[in-house]
């Protein structure tokens, strides 16, 4: 059997409410900028929580990659062809042979408005279109087919799993030799029907996202769409291709504890950290960095918490869905992008509205500023409903090479 | 890497065990339609269901509040478990991937729980109900009876998802320490999911489902799930599972299935289980096949069993593995005889079949296709 392949990270794009592209996210990170607002989508009046990490409508629709686009299309398609379109700038020749991404609920305000319609014998002119542009699977069609790529599409539903699971089942399918180039990534838009559940499971919350912290009080929901370029390392240097970091190690474990809450101990995301870092052939002391899964709800954190003190020790450690919400199958996808600045440009992103440790926890915090810090190899979380846990590491890879458009840090 | 079928399970509106189902197939039977009526509107809908009965020996703690599409599911999987003859504990609980392929999802739970939200605003939306409407709600019930703690995956797509999550097992059983994987496929029907795919003129108001005809006169929907247990050894084997693609238009179908074909027909096969189903597909996949294997023998369940969507790919699976096995095809149903293509129009032995083709053409723009081969 051959050696494993290594995997090479060649080109990425994200939009999310930390702002449109590379250049955009590298600056909110880099200032701690707290990205969520109030939710005017729909009506949250009778929700407990009002705010969402949000995309800009107004900015997404004018954006000149969307200007020859059907104005039919879902948010969540026009997120991705964004996301897409700053990849392809970066890497115009990079022809994907398969596209893994993730994402919870695709299109749902579409299926929102059809149902609204039926129920209250409302104009249904429109349903057919709604109902085509539903599919969980039709943003990242709509985006290949934008482009003219033609690759087969593998879409994973894992809850808030599922964008970190779309790329650490792309660094597999590389890792193996089956594939030499993969497109992954993940996408998810804010919709009621999301919203108003996890109010209803009092996940989410009135205050400020405040992951690991003593008084934190539950999440925010966020969107986006990211879309890394994975491929094999050799082939990429070969031509020259610019490699923004390296993929070494995935992990996924499934607790069967609740389908909601994790088990409280964290032995889901630890055997799902363990995995990752064996995958990898690393130690916990290796890992410079952690971006959590930290939702900022009372039994996650303290898992996740639980598990990432009981594997590593005193690493720093931050959930940027503080500054962003958490954008669900978009989630992994945008966070893994979140390491492969950090690694780029060599810092913490800061975990904010932090004020003091849970006081059950043992934690090193990046609290509320990023910070400069020597960071050769991150680790990102995601966990989600149905005990669904998954972990990537990365690695900054040398010798040090700018990201396109992000300009040095 | 050998990849081969260790067990089977399925729960269809003509019964739950493979035998049983496979004879009845076998004999020309097809489903009782039913019929399943709009809640805001006087309009009703003919569909294949899944008798409540046959899901009664279904209990574990995890089903209590689930919906109908988590128990076909466990049904189908518990089943394909026990014809593999696979016990999961601790020893081996790693060492079993479990991917489930879904199309609609929990669409009656996910209707209820909106159509709250609607009437009386977010204040009484279950908390309940909300963990059910998630697409991977099916696949972390029947990980939590089964007691699988390792990989786990829910892929989403359209009729041609199950194909593919057969294909995402053959790359994780290369790449991981794995044993086995359980690939299970399911759906349920809701009258929400008949006005959706009238709307979109894909639905007939009655049955027959008329395969290949050149009316194009619509499905009619069902439900249901499939289950595969995969293992590195067996007597039928997945010898190549094509990616596939997506289309951007319906009439670009016809080209991705002629690739498909082409990459998979590159052995003599003796026939090709079809995903016709009375829509636009059947034109695709009628010209793709003409052109491409005129002499492979053609089969359809659909017109006896419904569109299953979800499940409808690894039904196919389920079929072609028993088509290799007993050497013949049950009859294609309600197919005009002028149809100009090789059906199984009547029993069918095939004594000497060795390759079979799974095509799997969904409504959503997606395709991908299995070789399957006897030892």
């Amino acid at each position: 059997m051959n050696d494993p392949a290594r995997v090479a990270v060649t080109a990425a794009g994200v939009v999310s409410p930390l702002g449109f592209g590379l250049a955009e996210t590298l600056e909110s990170l880099q200032s701690a900028r707290d990205c969520v607002s109030p939710v005017m989508r729909f009506s949250v009046t009778q929700c407990r929580c009002k705010t969402a990490g949000q995309v800009s409508d107004s900015r997404l629709l004018s954006s000149p990659a969307q200007v020859e686009r059907s104005g039919r299309l879902h948010r969540a398609s026009h997120m991705m062809i964004e996301a897409l379109q700053e990849l392809l700038t970066q890497q115009p020749e990079f022809e994907p042979e398969l596209t893994v991404v993730g994402t919870t609920s695709g299109g749902m305000s579409y299926g929102e408005r059809y149902y609204r319609s039926l129920q209250r014998a409302g104009d249904l002119r429109h349903a057919a279109t709604w109902i085509a542009n539903y599919p969980a699977q039709k943003p990242v069609i709509d985006a290949q087919a934008a482009f003219g790529i033609s690759a087969p599409c593998e879409v994973i539903a894992n809850a808030c799993a599922s964008g970190t699971n779309a790329v650490g089942h792309a660094f597999e399918c590389v890792r193996s030799g089956r594939y030499q180039r993969v497109l992954a990534g993940g996408y998810d838009a804010l919709a009621e029907m999301v919203f108003v559940g996890f109010d209803s499971l009092q996940a989410s919350t009135p205050e400020k996202c405040r992951p690991f912290d003593q008084h934190r009080s539950g999440m925010v929901l966020g969107e986006g769409a990211a879309v890394l370029a994975m491929e094999n390392l050799e082939l990429a240097r070969r031509r020259d291709a610019p490699v923004l970091a390296e993929i070494i190690g995935y992990g996924i474990s499934t607790d069967n504890f609740h389908i909601t809450q994790p088990e409280p101990s964290g032995s889901g995301p630890r055997q799902a950290m363990q995995r990752a870092l064996e995958n990898a052939h690393i130690s916990a002391a290796d890992v410079d960095y952690i971006n959590a899964h930290g939702t900022a709800t009372l039994f996650n954190d303290a898992a996740e918490g639980r598990a990432i003190s009981a594997l590593f020790n005193g690493v720093p450690v931050s959930s940027t869905k503080s500054m962003m919400g958490h954008s669900l199958g978009a989630a992994g996808a945008i966070e893994a992008i979140v390491c492969l600045l950090a690694l780029e440009h060599q810092f913490l992103p800061a975990n904010i509205n932090f004020s003091r440790l849970d006081d059950d926890l043992d934690l090193n915090i990046v609290a509320n500023e990023a910070r400069p810090a020597a960071v050769r190899t991150a680790l990102s979380n995601s966990f989600g409903f149905g005990g669904t846990n998954a972990s990537v590491v990365m690695r900054k890879f040398p010798p040090s090479s700018g990201l396109r458009g992000t300009g040095d840090a | 890497m050998s990849l081969a079928i260790a067990g089977m399970g399925w729960v269809t509106p003509l019964g739950t065990a493979i035998d049983l189902v496979w004879e009845r197939l076998i004999a020309g039977e097809e489903a009782s339609a039913t019929t399943i009526s709009e809640e805001f509107a006087c309009r009703s809908y003919a569909v294949f269901r899944v008798p409540e009965s046959v899901l009664k020996h279904v209990a574990h703690a995890r089903l209590r509040r689930a919906s109908a599409i988590s128990r076909f599911a466990a049904a189908a999987g518990l089943s394909a478990l026990e014809s593999g003859g696979l016990k999961i504990d601790a020893t081996n609980a790693e060492r079993v991937a479990l991917i489930f392929a879904i199309s609609n999802g929990g669409v009656i739970y996910t209707k209820r729980f909106y159509r709250d939200i609607v009437n009386t605003g977010a204040e009484s939306a279950s908390p309940l109900l909300f963990p059910e409407t998630v697409f991977n709600a099916p696949a972390s019930h029947l990980a939590a009876i089964l007691g699988i703690t390792g990989v786990t995956y829910t892929l989403v797509g359209d009729g041609a998802v199950g194909l593919t999550a057969v294909k995402m097992a053959r790359e994780l059983m290369e790449n991981e320490p794995l044993d086995y994987c359980l690939v299970v496929g399911t759906e349920e029907i809701d009258w929400l999911l008949c006005d959706a795919y009238r709307r979109w003129r894909l639905l007939r108001v009655a049955p027959p489902i008329e395969p290949y005809g050149k009316q194009n006169g619509g499905m009619i929907l069902s439900e249901g799930a499939g289950a595969i247990l995969l293992a590195r050894d067996g007597r039928i084997l997945i010898e190549c599972a094509h990616p596939g693609g997506y289309f951007s238009r319906r009439a670009e179908a016809e080209e991705l299935l002629k690739h498909i074909l082409c990459d998979l027909g590159q052995t003599e096969i003796d026939f090709v289980i079809s995903s016709a189903n009375g829509t636009f597909v059947d034109l695709a996949e009628s010209h793709a096949l003409q052109r491409l294997l005129p002499n492979a023998l053609v089969y359809t369940v659909k017109p006896a069993l419904g569109e299953s969507v979800g499940a409808a790919g690894l039904w196919q699976v389920i079929l072609a593995a028993e088509a290799l096995r007993t050497r013949e095809l049950p009859p294609v149903l309600h197919a005009d005889p002028k149809v100009p293509m090789r059906l199984s129009r009547s029993r069918t032995v095939i004594p000497y079949a060795r390759h079979a083709i799974v095509l799997g053409c969904g409504l959503n723009q997606q395709a991908a296709g299995l070789r399957l081969a006897c030892d």
